[in-house]
């Protein structure tokens, strides 16, 4: 049983062969990892993945379902939930706000209920509060709940967009370079949240940039390039391949 | 939002006692009368019970409830641009098409007053949403292009189809019976003005702090992660617009009745840029900076009025002045100072 299922699958821009008839799989409760040069197709993938952008080709399946094309609202309605990679955070909102926002399909919407302020909605809000802070500490941002989230420095919002997430109660977060601009500190930091959200139960998908950080903490990698499979396998095997050195260091293999 | 923010007094360490300490207490009364839904709402109806004390005439009676008027239309325009951040620069075409369909279905047609409103109500509401479809794809000068083009095509259909809405010279509305008694005068419109300005500030404030409020903010902020989250943003915006379309219908119908009169000038342009102005000048995103906003621009041209021909200048150079000076507009400005001020007195 496969939770992700990526066949055949190629994008191109104007002339630009983005991503080229790729396939792959994600199982269920694993940290699978896409990584690659810069410019190999590891956001444009993600991206056809979570529906801002639809495959020229191929199919992609979530639980067995079809949902190529679909639009990103409602892949989050079946379970997916990503962040970014350029930041993408509300900053005339609190912190906590932002959060709140990413519990939205857990809470009653309905127009006339929120018009009338019934108790069903500040029940609901009150509880994902709770939720939401709770959230929030674990990712280790427990000081800035009331922040404002403009004023807040970058590496706490990068930590802010997983609990934005996570808050969807997701059962696929993708993570677009999560450490990207973070020191070595903060790397290590975000590394071991990304742990404990996978022993959650979640299954993740990394695209990272930085090979250090995939290696110690995937399951299973996926390395493009120039939107080909590059290679694919665990970290070992795909350390030991010499296709993968190539392409890295720029050795002729 | 109610909560004091003070982002650079925290360190990673002095942290959750903060908010829990905060979430097992209540608020304390400062803060409670600083908070929108507290201290706000009980201001404004204490205004609204106090003022009839300094109303002495019917000129009077007629500014204020002209006041209350502009305000419901602007407390439902701020919901769209102040909170999910979507500009309308047609809105006096709804506010129009509210009077006008009240004015019209009773003046030509015998339809009772409280039929008519309801029916303009949702006339408008219709209208919206099949415009806000295809314009709500659009964003920034290209979506304040297409409600500028709603607008005005509003006021030239007022304004050619004489036969219905009497042309430029407008027309004259019977006044509303309630249980056939007509409702006249200036001292019963205001309570009933007054009535439905609170009732307006109420919805607004629910849905401000409600899942689709931040919805709105959300998309606002970050559109693409507002959808990321679930949020189907074109759905909001749409839903949004309609609100205010539907608010600012029923903010008409009111004046029709209450001047007995219906012209074109009320769905122009001009009106249209006053409403967004007054949302501006209050302060984006403010419930009660809309309420102040509409209060300033409808009540500032009267005071000025003796300035002739000066008038329309010194409106222009104060609303510069508070632009310039308190650039969040009045009512975020002057809450953050007054916060301020509490929080130090309070160390």
């Amino acid at each position: 049983m496969t939770l992700l299922r990526v066949e055949g699958v190629s994008i191109q821009f104007g002339g630009v062969q983005a991503i080229q008839d790729l396939d792959f799989v994600i199982n269920p409760g694993t940290i699978h990892s896409i990584i690659g040069p810069n410019g190999a197709g590891k956001t444009t993938l993600l991206n056809m993945i979570t529906g801002i952008y639809a495959p020229s080709t191929g199919a992609i399946y979530l639980d067995d379902v079809p949902i190529t094309g679909r639009r990103p609202h409602d892949l989050a309605r079946l379970g997916l939930a990503r962040t970014f990679q350029n930041l993408q955070i509300m900053r005339t909102m609190t912190a906590l706000d932002n959060v709140m926002v990413g519990r939205h399909l857990h809470l009653n919407r309905n127009l006339l209920s929120c018009l009338l302020r019934l108790p069903s909605v500040t029940r609901g809000d009150r509880q994902a509060r709770k939720r939401c802070v709770e959230l929030m500490e674990s990712v280790g941002l427990g000081g800035y709940i009331d922040a404002e989230a403009g004023a807040m420095p970058y590496g706490a919002l990068k930590r802010l967009e997983i609990a934005r997430a996570l808050a969807a109660e997701p059962k696929l977060l993708l993570l677009d370079e999560p450490a990207a601009g973070l020191n070595a500190t903060e790397t290590k930091e975000i590394d071991e949240v990304i742990v404990k959200v996978a022993r959650s139960g979640v299954t993740v998908v990394l695209v990272e940039h930085d090979m250090k950080l995939v290696m110690g903490i995937s399951d299973h990698i996926l390395v493009l390039d120039y939107g080909r499979k590059l290679a694919e396998g665990t970290p070992e095997a795909v350390r030991a391949n010499p296709a993968v050195v190539a392409a890295y260091l720029g050795a002729v293999g | 939002m109610a909560h004091n923010v003070r982002p650079s007094g925290y360190s990673k360490f002095a942290k959750k006692q903060t908010y829990t300490r905060r979430m097992g207490t209540k608020k304390n009364r400062a803060q409670m009368l600083l908070s929108e839904r507290g201290g706000g709402l009980s201001l404004l109806i204490l205004v609204i019970l106090v003022l009839p004390l300094f109303l002495a005439n019917n000129y009077h009676y007629d500014v204020v409830v002209n006041i209350g008027i502009n305000a419901i239309v602007v407390v439902g325009l701020n919901l769209l641009i102040g909170h999910a951040g979507q500009i309308s620069l047609g809105h006096a075409g709804f506010f129009g098409l509210g009077a006008y369909v009240s004015a019209v279905l009773t003046a030509r047609y015998g339809v009772h007053g409280l039929v008519a409103l309801p029916v303009g109500a949702l006339g408008v509401g219709i209208l919206a949403y099949a415009i806000a479809r295809p314009v709500l794809r659009l964003s920034g000068h290209y979506l304040a292009m297409a409600t500028l083009g709603v607008g005005l095509i509003i006021h030239i259909v007022i304004s050619r189809e004489a036969w219905l809405t009497g042309g430029p010279d407008g027309m004259y509305v019977p006044p509303l019976e309630v249980m056939g008694v007509a409702v006249y005068g200036g001292p019963v419109w205001y309570w009933i003005v007054a009535g439905a300005l609170i009732l307006a500030v109420w919805l607004s404030l629910n849905v401000i702090d409600s899942p689709v409020g931040r919805a709105l903010r959300g998309l606002n902020g970050s559109e693409v992660a507002a959808q990321a989250a679930g949020v189907d943003t074109t759905r909001y915006k749409v839903m949004v617009f309609v609100l205010s379309a539907v608010m600012a219908a029923v903010a008409g119908s009111l004046a029709a009745h209450f001047s007995e009169f219906v012209s074109p000038t009320k769905a122009s342009f001009l009106q249209s840029i006053l409403f967004v102005t007054m949302v501006v000048l209050g302060g984006m995103a403010s419930t009660f900076g809309a309420v102040l906003g509409a209060v300033m621009l409808t009540l500032l041209p009267q005071v000025l009025a003796d300035f002739a021909d000066y008038e329309q200048v010194i409106l222009g150079l104060i609303m510069m002045a508070v632009m310039i000076a308190l650039p969040k507009g009045l009512v975020p400005t002057l809450t953050a100072l007054v916060k301020r001020w509490v929080r130090r007195a309070g160390s």
